[in-house]
């Protein structure tokens, strides 16, 4: 550890949580779980009579008559007949009652039983939230008995670079992006960068644009758009093999031209995926799998503004690149972005029946997308981020990438609340009350950067 | 010396300031529970408007009135209902603002008590050195 950091101050674990108050919280929060559960055995007590109920309003009616026995007081009961059985005077709450059918009475039940399922709903989520508090207080009592430190340092932007430079290689050891990679590939790259943007600015142009010649030109548009689409996935491709270079840069130089030039293109790419054995394909999926694992772990390893630094630097390299490109593909490519709009939900149908290309490369080059749409979302958000700063176009939720930068943002939000981080905070001002009340100092607020760091670690 | 006397005083004094904070807290969590009441009957009342909502114009409704069930008119019975919803949300407001009103107090006297027993502590610290 750095403990000769110029500004850092370590502080014992134990004098900030001392064993016997975590111990103490550890007890509080594990009695409100027994409370939340016993709340929700209640609820779902309700839910099992609720049902039961409504399979017995649901048989009355299907005889005139029943032969039950009336209850009169306490003890006493006597035989009688139910009649009348499709009647049912429902209470509604308050005092309320009212007649209904027996049909309608099963139409109130379930909407009560809807009520009870999202009680019992948050009730787990809660119970969750509690679990992991209390295995955080257990965790933090026995780490303070064990006499861990604590060391807090400011938060300095060249140290978190540092840190970046320190960290980040190894984790990026799969993920195409690394240094390795673009030593290999850099042309690849470059090239992917360019698809990329022009794919962004076909969404960006589609947003400007009004939407009414989409469906007159659907049809041509999703031959173009599938070529697009697996032309962009002959890149990745290229980019993760780093196999076929040859030829490539002079693709490079075309790229921004004609269609006939892009069947061309494609035409060549099919020669190529042709020769390509079937167990590339395993092998690229379990590479972008490794990448997606890799990304999560970054999500969850590092906190999120770390995340954007390194995505940023990566991201700014890519936009010189693209900002060259784009003039030059802006125009052709207007008429080929409202398909993708359209498309973007069956994105493996429209690519299957459109193309001609043989059924093994489109299955090969669909699945590719789906692989490389959802490994890269974290890029993918910056891109976009980058190129509206650009373009000022508005965002749209119908446009496919939007939709993608939704997914890691949300995927994020997951990580976090799921982990300890989210936390933190409610269990920082439990303690420094519990301190507050035990009289002591609470000094442990502004260390909460760290301690949330070395949480996340665990 | 006058400190044993001051002493004393002012540990009459911290006395009285904890009772305060300890009424003052019994208040709060009775707030609180009065509070869970109105919030659950605001939530049921509006599930009966939901379900009186969803009835047709004839329907029957009754309302139970101590022992007998008293047939009334639907849009009685709705009237009713929300009428009653206002009058809780009002009350909850109310009870709000008590709450936090309350809270303030609680904190004040909090201070209050502490910096008794900081001067407590000093006296004492005082003495123990002279």
């Amino acid at each position: 550890m750095e403990q000769a950091a110029k500004k850092g101050t370590v502080t014992p674990l134990a004098s900030l949580f001392p064993p016997e108050d975590t111990e103490k919280a550890v007890r509080r929060v594990k009695e409100t779980l027994v409370e939340e559960q016993a709340e929700l055995d209640r609820v779902q007590g309700f839910i099992s009579d609720n049902t039961s109920l409504i399979s017995l309003v649901q048989r009355l009616p299907e005889d005139l008559h029943h032969d039950i026995m009336v209850p009169f007081g306490k003890a006493a009961f006597f035989p009688g007949r139910l009649i009348h059985t499709n009647e049912f005077l429902v209470l509604l709450g308050e005092g309320y009652y009212a007649e209904r059918t027996s049909r309608q009475t099963v139409d109130i039940l379930t909407r009560r039983e809807q009520g009870l399922e999202s009680q019992a709903e948050s009730l787990k989520v809660m119970m969750r939230d509690l679990q992991a508090e209390a295995s955080f207080f257990g965790a933090t009592a026995s780490e303070a008995a064990e006499g861990l430190v604590e060391i807090r340092e400011d938060y300095v932007e060249e140290n978190s670079t540092e840190r970046e430079s320190q960290s980040g290689p190894p984790k990026e050891g799969a993920p195409r992006f690394s240094e390795a990679d673009k030593a290999k590939v850099g042309v690849k790259d470059e090239e992917f960068a360019h698809m990329m943007s022009r794919l962004d600015e076909l969404e960006k142009e589609e947003l400007g644009n009004g939407r009414n010649e989409v469906n007159a030109k659907v049809a041509v548009d999703d031959e173009e758009y599938a070529r697009m689409m697996s032309r962009l996935d002959e890149l990745e491709k290229e980019e993760l093999e780093a196999e076929f270079g040859d030829g490539r840069d002079e693709d490079n130089a075309k790229v921004a031209v004609k269609d006939e030039e892009y069947a061309r293109i494609m035409s060549r790419l099919d020669e190529l995926e042709k020769e390509e054995p079937e167990a590339e394909h395993d092998n690229e999926t379990d590479e972008e799998e490794k990448m997606r694992a890799d990304f999560d772990q970054l999500l969850n390893q590092r906190s999120l503004d770390k995340n954007l630094r390194y995505s940023e630097d990566y991201q700014s390299r890519k936009l010189l690149e693209r900002m060259r490109d784009k003039k030059s593909a802006t125009e052709e490519l207007l008429n080929k972005h409202h398909p993708q709009q359209d498309l973007t939900d069956q994105l493996n149908c429209t690519g299957l029946t459109v193309q001609s290309v043989p059924k093994d490369e489109i299955s090969h080059g669909t699945s590719l997308a789906h692989n490389a749409i959802k490994s890269s979302p974290p890029e993918k958000a910056f891109m976009i981020s980058e190129v509206k700063e650009n373009v000022q176009a508005a965002n749209s939720s119908r446009s496919q990438v939007p939709d993608q930068t939704s997914k890691p943002g949300f995927d994020s939000h997951k990580a976090f609340p799921g982990s300890i981080i989210e936390h933190t905070h409610n269990i920082q001002t439990n303690f420094s009350q519990q301190s507050g009340t035990s009289s002591q100092p609470p000094s442990s607020q502004p260390s909460k950067p760290v301690s949330r760091f070395k949480m996340q670690r665990r | 010396m006058a400190s044993p006397s001051a002493l004393r005083e002012l540990q009459r004094d911290l006395e009285t300031k904890a009772n305060d904070l300890s009424k003052l807290q019994k208040d709060i969590a009775k707030n609180h529970q009065v509070r869970k009441k109105y919030t659950i009957q605001l939530g049921e009342n509006e599930l009966v408007l939901k379900e009186l909502d969803l009835l047709k114009e004839d329907a029957n409704v009754y309302k139970l009135i101590g022992p007998v069930l008293v047939k009334q008119d639907l849009a009685e019975a709705n009237a009713n209902v929300r009428k009653r919803i206002e009058y809780i949300s009002a009350e909850l407001k109310r009870l709000d603002g008590t709450v936090q009103d309350l809270e303030e107090k609680q904190n004040s006297k909090k201070d209050a008590v502490l910096k008794v027993q900081q001067r407590i502590q000093s006296l004492q610290a005082g003495k123990a050195k002279v």
